[in-house]
C-alpha cells in the first residue's frame, strides 16, 4: 500500500529531454493512467517509478520513502512489460512464482495463491508449460500473473493489452478493472488508448510531448479538457475545432450567433472589442442532436439547413459530416435520423457543452 | 514433424548427401584401416602378422598408458574449465558496448589466431629457468619462490605449463561464442528479473545462465574434442608431457615402432570419445 509522489521529473537522454518536468501525486489505491500519443514519454515515467531508468532531476517518492537511488528489486512493484517479459526457460508456474521463491514465501502459501490466480486468469491447465507454447493471449495473462501473486504495494502496467486483439483486448481490460477491484493497489497504467483510460482510470494524467497536459478524472478530462490537445485525444471521434468569433453578447460561427449567457461552460469575462476576439471553438460529435427527434430548448441551439455531405454509418449511430465556416465537422446522431447525403437537417447543440480556445495558446479561454 | 518440417528435413538431407558421402569416403576409410591395423602387428617394411587382440591386452597391462589416461583427464579438466570460465568472465565484463571495443577484441582474439611454432618458442622463454620472466618475477621481484625452477624440464608442472598455455591460447574463442550469445539476450527478462526482487546475483543464475546453458555446453564438448586429440600444443611445448596424443605418436614413430599398438590406442580412445559424445549430446544438450 503506498501513494506515489513525482516532483519535477526532468529525464534526459544526451541533450534531449524527453519527459519535462512532471509533478504528480497518485494517492494511495488509485488507478491512474498515464495517456498520450506514442513517444510523449509515458514509458520513459513509468520506468523512472520502477526504478528501471534513473531521473535526470527531480524525485520520486513511494510511500514514505524517497526511491531515487533505490534499486528496482528493492521498491517492491510489480510491472507487466508490453511485450510480457516473461523467462522463456522457466514454466509458466515458475514464472508465477519467481517472485514469491525469492521472497521466500513457505511452500504452501505458494501453492495457496498459485492456485488463486491461475483459477483468476484460466491458466490451470498451462502450469506445466514454456512460454514458447502459448498464445499471445496466454502469454498476457501469465505476465499478468506475475504480477500480481506478488501483492506489491504498486503495480505498473506498460501497454499490457496493445499486442492482443481487440475482442481479447477488451476482455482483459475489464479483467484488469476487476482485478483492481479486488486487490485495490495503487496502479500506474501506461496507454496510448484513450478507451482504456477512459474505462480503467480513476485519475488519467495526459501527456504530451514530456509534459502533463492535464490531469484529473475521466470525466474532467472528457468534459472539461483545458487545451486543445487534450480535448482532440481523449474522446473518439475526436472533438470538432471550428473557427469563431466572440463578442460581448453571442459567439458567431459562420454567422451563426450562438448567445454568449447560455455558453456556461465559457468562462471567460473580458469586455471584447466591437470587431470581437478570434476563437477556436469546440464541439464534440456527441453534443449535436438531430432536431427530428429531440425537443429544441432555450439551452440548445440550432444549426439549421446544415447540408450532409458524408454519413458512416456505425451500427447504433452514424456519423455524418458538414460544412461549417469552411471546415469539415462531425456530429454523432443516433441511428433513427434518417438522412441522406446532400439533405438539409436542423442539428440542435448542447450550449453548454461548447468551449472556447485561445488560437494562439491553445489553451480554454 | 510438421510437413513443413519434413519437407525441410527432407531438402536439407538432399543438400549435404554428396558431402556426407565424400567425407565418409575421407573418414571412413582411414578410421576402418586404424581399426584393422589394431589387430596386427606392423614391421617398418610394411609386413603385418594378424595378433588378435594382442595389441590391446599389451595396452591395457601397460601402467604408462593409465598414466597417460591420468594426464590427459587432468589435462582437459583445467583446459576445460579454465577456458569456460575465462571465456565466460571476459564475455561478462566486457559486453556493454563501450569505446575502442573493436580494438580489445582484436587483442583478445590475438592469442587464438597467432601461429601455434611462434607462441611455443615465446612460452618457453618465459619459463626458462635462467632468463625467463617467470622466474624473474617470482624469485627476484616477489619473492614467493626460494630458488630459480625449470617448470617445463619436470613433468609435473610442466603439465600445468601447458594447461595455462591452452586456457591462453583458446580462451578468445571461448569469449566469442559466450559472447555473442550474451549479446542476444533481452534486456528485458534482466528488467523482468529486477522487479521480482532479484539483484544481480540472482539475475546471473536466473537469466544469464539458463541462456548460456547451451552455448556453454557447445564450448565445453568443442574443448573436450580439440583438447583430447591436441598434440602440436602439448608436444612443442612440452613434449615430456605425455598426455594420451603425446603417448600414441611415442608407440607409433619414436623407438621400438609399433603402430598395431599406436592404432588400438586410438581405437579405445575414439570408441570412449563416440559413446561420450552421444551421451553429452542427448543428456546435456538435449538434442
Ligand atoms: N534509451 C533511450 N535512449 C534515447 N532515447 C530514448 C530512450 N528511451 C526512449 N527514448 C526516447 O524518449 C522518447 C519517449 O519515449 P517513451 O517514453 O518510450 O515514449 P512512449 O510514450 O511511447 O512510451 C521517445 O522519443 C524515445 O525515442
Ligand atoms: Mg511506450
Amino acid at each position: 500500500m503506498a501513494a506515489i509522489t513525482l516532483k519535477n521529473i526532468i529525464k534526459s537522454y544526451d541533450k534531449t529531454q524527453v519527459v519535462k518536468g512532471i509533478d504528480l501525486a497518485i494517492e494511495d489505491g488509485e488507478f491512474v493512467v498515464l495517456v498520450g500519443p506514442s513517444g510523449c514519454g509515458k514509458s520513459t515515467t513509468l520506468r523512472m517509478i520502477a526504478g528501471l531508468e534513473q531521473p535526470t532531476s527531480g524525485d520520486i517518492i513511494i510511500g514514505d520513502r524517497v526511491v531515487n537511488d533505490i534499486e528496482p528489486q528493492n521498491r517492491n512493484i510489480a510491472m507487466v512489460f508490453q511485450n510480457y517479459a516473461l523467462y522463456p526457460h522457466k514454466s509458466v508456474k515458475e514464472n508465477i512464482v519467481f517472485a514469491l521463491r525469492r521472497l521466500k514465501v513457505d511452500n504452501d502459501e505458494i501453492e495457496r495463491r498459485l492456485s488463486e490466480i491461475s483459477e483468476m486468469l484460466q491458466l490451470e491447465e498451462l502450469l506445466d508449460r514454456k512460454p514458447a507454447d502459448l498464445s499471445g493471449g496466454q502469454r498476457q495473462r501469465v505476465a499478468m500473473g506475475r504480477a500480481i501473486i506478488r501483492e506489491a504495494d504498486v503495480f505498473l502496467f506498460d501497454e499490457p493489452l496493445s499486442n492482443l486483439d481487440s475482442k481479447l483486448r477488451s476482455h482483459m481490460r475489464t479483467e484488469i478493472g476487476k482485478i483492481h477491484n479486488k486487490f485495490g493497489r495503487t496502479s500506474v497504467y501506461v496507454t496510448h488508448d484513450q478507451v482504456e483510460a477512459m474505462t480503467l482510470a480513476d485519475k488519467v494524467v495526459v501527456l504530451h510531448d514530456g509534459y502533463i497536459a492535464q490531469y484529473g478524472t475521466p470525466m474532467e478530462i472528457y468534459l472539461n479538457p483545458t487545451n486543445i490537445f487534450v480535448a482532440q485525444f481523449i474522446g473518439s471521434p475526436s472533438m470538432n475545432i471550428i473557427e469563431g468569433t466572440l463578442f460581448n453578447d453571442y459567439l458567431d460561427i459562420d454567422g451563426h450567433h450562438l448567445p454568449r449567457e447560455k455558453l456556461s461552460n465559457v468562462a471567460y469575462q473580458e469586455t471584447i472589442s466591437d470587431s470581437g476576439l478570434k476563437v477556436k471553438v469546440g464541439i464534440r460529435p456527441d453534443f449535436f442532436n438531430d432536431k427530428a427527434f429531440f425537443s429544441e430548448t432555450d439551452l440548445t441551439f440550432n444549426f439549421n439547413n446544415v447540408v450532409i455531405d458524408l454519413i458512416e454509418p456505425m451500427g447504433f449511430d452514424k456519423e455524418v459530416l458538414f460544412n461549417l465556416a469552411g471546415g469539415s465537422v462531425k456530429a454523432r446522431l443516433d441511428l433513427r435520423s434518417d438522412i441522406t447525403l446532400g439533405v438539409k437537417i436542423d442539428l440542435l447543440v448542447d450550449l453548454s457543452r461548447v468551449l472556447i480556445f485561445d488560437p494562439e495558446t491553445e489553451q480554454r479561454l | 514433424m510438421t510437413p513443413l518440417e519434413r519437407a525441410e528435413a527432407k531438402f536439407g538431407w538432399k543438400l549435404v548427401a554428396p558431402t556426407i558421402l565424400i567425407l565418409g569416403l575421407l573418414i571412413l576409410y582411414p578410421l576402418m584401416y586404424n581399426v584393422y591395423l589394431s589387430f596386427f602387428d606392423v614391421q617398418l617394411n610394411g609386413y603385418k602378422t594378424f595378433v588378435g587382440l594382442e595389441n590391446y591386452i599389451k595396452l591395457l597391462t601397460n601402467t604408462d598408458y593409465y598414466s597417460a589416461i591420468g594426464t590427459t583427464s587432468l589435462y582437459l579438466l583445467g583446459t576445460v574449465v579454465g577456458t569456460t570460465l575465462l571465456g565466460l568472465a571476459m564475455a561478462l565484463l566486457l559486453k556493454d558496448p563501450f569505446k575502442g571495443r573493436g580494438l580489445v577484441n582484436a587483442a583478445i582474439m590475438l592469442p587464438y589466431v597467432a601461429p601455434v611454432i611462434s607462441v611455443v618458442f615465446g612460452w618457453q622463454f618465459l619459463f626458462d629457468p635462467i632468463s625467463g620472466v617467470v622466474n624473474y618475477l617470482f624469485v627476484d621481484v616477489l619473492g614467493i619462490w626460494s630458488e630459480r625452477t625449470n617448470l617445463i624440464g619436470n613433468p609435473d608442472s610442466a603439465l600445468w605449463v601447458v594447461v595455462l598455455f591452452d586456457i591462453w591460447k583458446h580462451a578468445p574463442i571461448a569469449y566469442l561464442l559466450i559472447l555473442s550469445k550474451l549479446v542476444s539476450v533481452s534486456r528485458d527478462q534482466y528488467e523482468a528479473a529486477a522487479i521480482d526482487g532479484y539483484g544481480p546475483i540472482g539475475r546471473f543464475f536466473h537469466v544469464t545462465l539458463p541462456e548460456l546453458y547451451f552455448v556453454l555446453a557447445t564450448v565445453v564438448l568443442l574443448r573436450l574434442i580439440w583438447n583430447l586429440n591436441r598434440f602440436e600444443d602439448v608436444y612443442l611445448l612440452a613434449p615430456n608431457v605425455q598426455t594420451l596424443p603425446i603417448f600414441t605418436y611415442y608407440q607409433a614413430f619414436t623407438g621400438v615402432i609399433d603402430q598395431g599398438l599406436a592404432a588400438a590406442t586410438s581405437v579405445i580412445q575414439l570408441a570412449v570419445l563416440s559413446v561420450f559424445i552421444w551421451f553429452y549430446i542427448k543428456k546435456i544438450m538435449k538434442w
